[in-house]
Formats: C-alpha cells, structure tokens, sequence
C-alpha cells in the first residue's frame, strides 16, 4: 500500500506540476466562456429589433398580421403599407434594398377567399430568425381576420388567449415536485458530457503515462522494486486524483462566476432547476470514478501492449465506445428509462457509468439496481486492472515489439 | 551460504528457450561475472532473479531462501537499458526510488546528497534528467541502484555509456562496496574489467551455463600456450611451425604455441638466433577464453 501511495503521489506531483495542467486548468473554462459568451453575443445581434413592414391588397388581414407580429417583440411595430398596390411593393423593395428597411411581408389575399399567398422579402438569403414566429403570425391573423369578418368585436379578439403554458411534474419518493424536461435534459447531458470528456482525457492520459515509461524504461527500475500491480493501481489514483483536482478547480470557478453574477451560490437547489440534486452530485463523483478506474485499467492494458503514443490515438476511440452508446441513446434512455433494454445496458459495467447516470436524471432507478451496476463495476475493475497488469508486466518487457491479440493472450498466461 | 543460488533454472519466451538448466551459486561479498555473447540468456536469468519473470522450471534462491518479493528491498537492480523519468528533478527522483527500496524520505535525500557528491554531480542535483548528459544520467542511475544500501548489487553492464575516468571510478566503488561485504553480480561484455574485478564467473551461451567457477579455476583449465617475447637480433626463430597467431611488434612478439609443443625448446631456438630478454608463457587471457569458448557465436 506504501509503495501504491508513493507512486500515487509522483504522478500526481508530475501532473498538477506540469506546465500543460496549468494552461488546460485555466484555458479550458476560458474556451466555454469564449464559447458560451459568443453564441449569447450571436443570438442577441440576430434577435436584434428587426424593421419590417407588412404589405398586402387585404387591409383588415395586414393589420391583423402586424398586430400578432407587434406580440412576438422581436421587432418593431410592423409598418403597415395596405391596401397595396404594385407601386406600393416597388417603393417596398427599394427601401429594402437603400436598408431603410429590414425586410417586409407581402401577404396576397386572392378574391376567392383562399388562404393569402406570404412572401417575406430581405436582403439576406436565408433570414431563419425572421421567418421563426412569421409563419404563426399569419396563421393568428388569418384567425383574427376570419373574426372580424364574422362580426366578433375587435376588443374581444384582442382579449383572446394565446400561449397556454404546461407545466411538468414528476412524482419522486411519493411526493409531486415540479419538474422541467428540457432542462433536466440538458442537466443529464452536461453531466454526461463530464463523465466523458474526463474518462476519455484523464483515462488517455494513463496510457500515455505508461508507453511513456515503457519507452523511457524507468519500468524496468520500478518493476524490480514493487508489483506491476501497485505500480498501476499508483498511476490509476494518482491521475485520477490530478483530474478530480482540475474538476474541482473548474467547479469553484463556476460557483464563484455565477456567485459573482447571479449573486446567488451555485448549491444543490440552484442546480435542482436543471434536473441535478443532491444526490445525484454524489452519483455524479461515485460514477465518475467507477468510469475512471474502469476505463483507465483497460487504458493502461492498452499502453502497455502499444510501442508509441501514435497508435494509442488509433486505440483510444474504440475502448470508449461503449461510453458513446449513452450518448447516441440519449433520448431513448429519458424517455424509457425502465425499459429492459436500458436497464440491462446501465447495468453492463462498460455503460453503466454514463446510461446508469442518464437513468437517475429521468427517473431514480430501484436501489437494488444501482447496486448492482456498482457491484458489478467494481468486480470489472478488479478484472480489468488484473488483466492489464498481466499484459503490463510482460508487455513492457516486449519492448518495440508490436502485440497482436494472439500474443497478448500469450502475455496473460505467462507469470 | 550463497546469497544467489539458481538451480536448473529455464525459461521460454513463444517456444524460445531463453534460459536453460541454468544452476549458479554467487557466495557472499563476492564480485561475480555474468558473461555471454548478446542473447545467450544473462537478461533473462537477471529478470529472474529480480523476480521480474518466474522461471518456468528450476528454482530462484536468495539469501538463502526461496524468492520471495520481500527480497528485492535489499537488493539493488541497475537494468542494461536506463531508465528515468526525463522530467522530474535528479534530487525528487533519486528520494522517490530511495522510498520505493523503503527508505524514508530524509534518509534518502541525505544519501542522495552524499552519493551525488562523490560522484560530482552536486550541481546536477536540482536540473531535471532531459538536462544532463547521458553519463551524468548513468551516474544518477548507478546512485538509485546504491541508495538503499542493498546487499545484492545487480548490474547489468554497469560501465556502458562512461568514459574511461567514470569508469575507473566505478570499478573503485564497487571494490569498495565488495570490502564492506556486499555481493555483487554483473554482467558485462568488457573481459578486462571482469579479469580485475571478479572472483568468480559463469559464462553461458544459448541459455545454458558454458563455463562457471572462481577466475583462478577457469583459468587453470586452459594450458599456458600464450608466449610474450622480448629480444634483439635474428627473428627467424618466428618461423617456427609451433607458432601460430604472431603478433609481431619490434623487439617484442606474442604468439601462441600448437598443443603439444615444448616451450622450452623453443626457447632454446630463439636464444641460439637472438638476444632474448623476456620470454613469459602466459595464461590465456579471459577474453581468449570467451572466444575459444562460444566461437564465432559471439558478437559482442
């Protein structure tokens, strides 16, 4: 154990001291920031107050359109240019072109009483933002119209609701507690994005770590003072523990931007909103952990049987692959999470960490299966690190020599 | 009571057999020799005997009983290809390989400090490994294989890398620590500092033992029919057909004498035709012995 905490604490030392932790610890939240604060910036300038004007040969149907527009508040009060003629959509396209105008919708009411002909008219070829509530605009004022035309007074229209809004609920241990789908959505798959991002970073890292070694062949030094292994169990918590380390320097960040911002701590009950309690913060470090070690052991196989870091790159997509079926199944897994398909995956250790989580954020799984999928990666690990550390001691040794999976199982059956 | 006693050890690597029926005993305070042409077996026997591989038949004894990992603390392995960890300080790397042979670590700094001084490289202490030079990094490694103190030094071609006065100094070392009781084996490809060094040596080829015991006694198996001449005057007498493999230098030859041939009466030739002032019938040297031994096997 003594030698499994000195190794632990060296490659800790190594990392947390390196130039490279340093740069990834402060650039990376810089990077959401930029990126984040890029598309608010992005969504603010195209969802700027838009000057647009409503043009038709119907008048009631024009003014009926602008006033729903005028609701959506995305853009000034609609200029109304009606009943129009020819002329009047010249004068029109011309503003549009001089950029005294944004764009304008010409609505042609045809003398049979069919549905108008819309056209919305700008400069820019695909102006998506204008056209997202134009299309429900015209159909409320197609309504609007068709009211006034069947004598509804004007003040009763107006006074027409519009926009129910639904509420969610979720029964959790016996009690209703309101809940938001999108949001818990989004909550499960920022953490599941967590879980992956580190698995897949810190997990390569120790494969790095050890084809490093075995090129540089300090292991055969090490192997002759403790077991392959301490020696990989060392690797294993001490680049866990430089992870856990940069995760907690990005959360305090977090806590201290929204503090700063919102003035409000990002606690349990903050993230609550999202889909996240308190609970499931410590699901979230328990499954970070378990997917840690699991997929660090396999990786540490991995660099022990590889001769360069080039063809960990090669490797590396394919031993986290299972972690994407989470990812690809995402909506599946919310919306069915008791399915037996699901429930069989979150309890299948290669999956587990990532749709086990995906679970809990949709509905709390029985307490029986959760621990079992802990159970069952636990004895994967103690699995995975036993095999690795076989191929680990004899692979280090096969020093420039590529393994073949023939030759890896050769590896595992010597001593 | 023997510190190393291997006894018909053999290993397999895919069908190859890298070691074969392997006995050898390695006695206490002894500098022990482990010679052989490249991939006669010396790598694969010392990885058993860090326990780094278990034999596939034969046992592995140390200190007088049957391998056990706790052994290895009070041993110490320097591998034939080094290794350390490129980025990490001389001082940092030398204490943590002092803690994983179970020093603590204000005992291993202090012994860091004292070895990195006489070695001379005090000044390498606080520069990362990437820094220095190869011979320094060797220094360094010769230092993680000393600190604790072993009682078994196991080197594997220790002297690979240093020039000739880090060499020297070695050697000096390891006569030191040999005095103070400790047992040391290396294996090595240079036969001159085997013929200084060792006690004993056991010369294997193809895995299995060729040639083992202490230096005298592998000598005394091999006639004396090495002749070094000084004289002046006449050189015919180098004609002789009982001379075989004439180095010729002036007023000095060595050469060998064909099996049977009486040294004596050649001398007696030499004196009638010339001067002579030296006439030495010397033992074969080890090297010699090396190459009669495992012939034109050896690349070394």
């Amino acid at each position: 154990m003594r030698d499994v905490l000195l190794i632990a604490r060296r490659e800790y030392l190594e990392r947390v001291r390196s130039r490279s932790f340093l740069m990834m610890t402060l650039l990376f939240p810089l990077m959401i920031g930029l990126l984040i604060g890029g598309s608010i910036f992005a969504s603010k300038v195209s969802s700027g107050t838009k000057n647009i004007a409503v043009g038709s040969n119907d008048a009631v149907l024009a003014h009926a359109v602008a006033a729903e527009l005028n609701g959506e508040g995305k853009q000034a009060t609609p200029e109304v240019v009606a009943p129009a003629s020819d002329a009047d959509r010249a004068a029109l396209n011309q503003r549009v072109e001089n950029r005294t105008l944004d764009g304008y919708l010409w609505l042609e009411q045809k003398s049979d009483g069919d549905k108008p002909e819309a056209t919305y008219i700008s400069r820019s070829a695909g102006d998506m933002f204008s056209l997202g509530g134009m299309g429900s605009a015209v159909d409320r004022g197609l309504e609007r119209q068709q009211l006034a035309r069947h004598g509804v007074p004007a003040a009763e229209i107006a006074a027409m609701p519009r926009h129910a809004e639904i509420q969610t609920m979720q029964i959790r241990e016996g009690r209703l507690v309101p809940s938001n789908t999108l949001k818990s959505f989004f909550g499960a798959y920022a953490m599941m994005f967590l879980i992956y991002f580190t698995v897949v970073f810190y997990g390569m890292n120790v494969a790095r770590s050890v084809v490093e070694e075995k090129t540089s062949r300090i292991f055969e030094v090490l192997l002759a003072t403790t077991q392959p292994q301490s020696l990989m169990a060392g690797k294993l918590l001490g680049v866990g523990a430089a992870g856990l380390t940069q995760m907690a320097i990005w959360c305090l960040l977090v806590a201290g931007i929204v503090t700063a911002t919102a003035g409000t701590m990002l606690g349990a009950e903050g993230m609550g909103a999202y889909g996240i309690h308190a609970q499931q913060l410590f699901f979230l470090l328990a499954y970070f952990l378990l997917g840690f070690f699991f997929y660090s052991a396999i990786a540490a196989g991995l660099g022990a049987s590889v001769s360069s870091e080039h063809e960990i790159q090669q490797f590396s997509m394919v031993i986290v692959a299972p972690l994407t079926i989470g990812m690809v199944l995402i909506t599946y897994i919310i919306s069915n999470p008791t399915a037996l398909p699901v429930v069989l995956l979150s309890l299948f250790p290669p999956c587990a960490p990532i749709v086990m989580f995906l679970r809990m954020s949709s509905q709390m799984p029985p307490v029986w299966q959760i621990a079992l999928s802990m159970a069952l990666m636990v004895l994967f690990i103690w699995g995975a690190i036993w095999v690795a550390s076989r191929i680990y001691r004899v692979g280090i040794l096969m020093y420039g020599k590529r393994a073949t999976l023939p030759e890896i199982l050769r590896w595992m059956r010597y001593s | 009571m023997p510190v190393v006693d291997l006894d018909g050890v053999s290993k397999s690597y895919s069908g190859k057999e890298a070691v074969r029926g392997l006995s050898l005993s390695i006695e206490r305070g002894a500098i022990f020799g482990l010679l052989g042409p490249n991939g006669a077996g010396k790598t694969s026997t010392i990885r058993m005997m860090v326990g780094m591989t278990l034999p596939d038949s034969g046992t592995v004894r140390l200190f007088d009983q049957p391998f056990r990992r706790e052994h290895l603390r009070r041993v110490g392995y320097l591998p034939e290809e080094r290794g350390l960890y490129k980025r990490m300080k001389v001082i940092d790397q030398l204490v943590f390989l002092g803690e994983l042979h179970g020093l603590n670590a204000k005992t291993a700094r202090s012994r860091s400090r004292e070895w990195c001084e006489r070695l001379e490289i005090a000044d390498a202490m606080e520069k990362k490994t990437q820094e220095l030079s190869k011979g320094m990094q060797q220094k360094i490694q010769f230092i993680a294989t000393l600190l604790h103190d072993p009682e078994l030094i196991i080197m594997d071609e220790p002297s690979s890398g240093l020039d000739p006065v880090n060499v020297s100094l070695l050697e000096q070392i390891l006569l030191e620590l040999r005095n103070r009781g400790r047992t040391i084996l290396f294996s090595t490809h240079r036969m001159d500092q085997v013929e200084k060094l060792c006690d004993a040596i056991c010369l294997v080829d193809q895995g299995a033992a060729v040639l083992e015991g202490t230096m005298r006694a592998v000598k005394s198996r091999y006639a004396r029919n090495r002749v070094v001449i000084e004289y002046a005057g006449d050189a015919s007498f180098l004609t002789h057909h009982a001379i075989t493999d004439l180095r010729e230098f002036p007023g000095r030859a060595e050469f060998k004498l064909r099996d049977g041939v009486d040294p004596q009466a050649l001398l007696r030739e030499a004196a009638g035709m010339a001067q002579v002032y030296k006439f030495e019938l010397a033992e074969p040297s080890l090297e010699e012995i090396f190459i009669r031994t495992v012939g034109g096997r050896a690349n070394a």
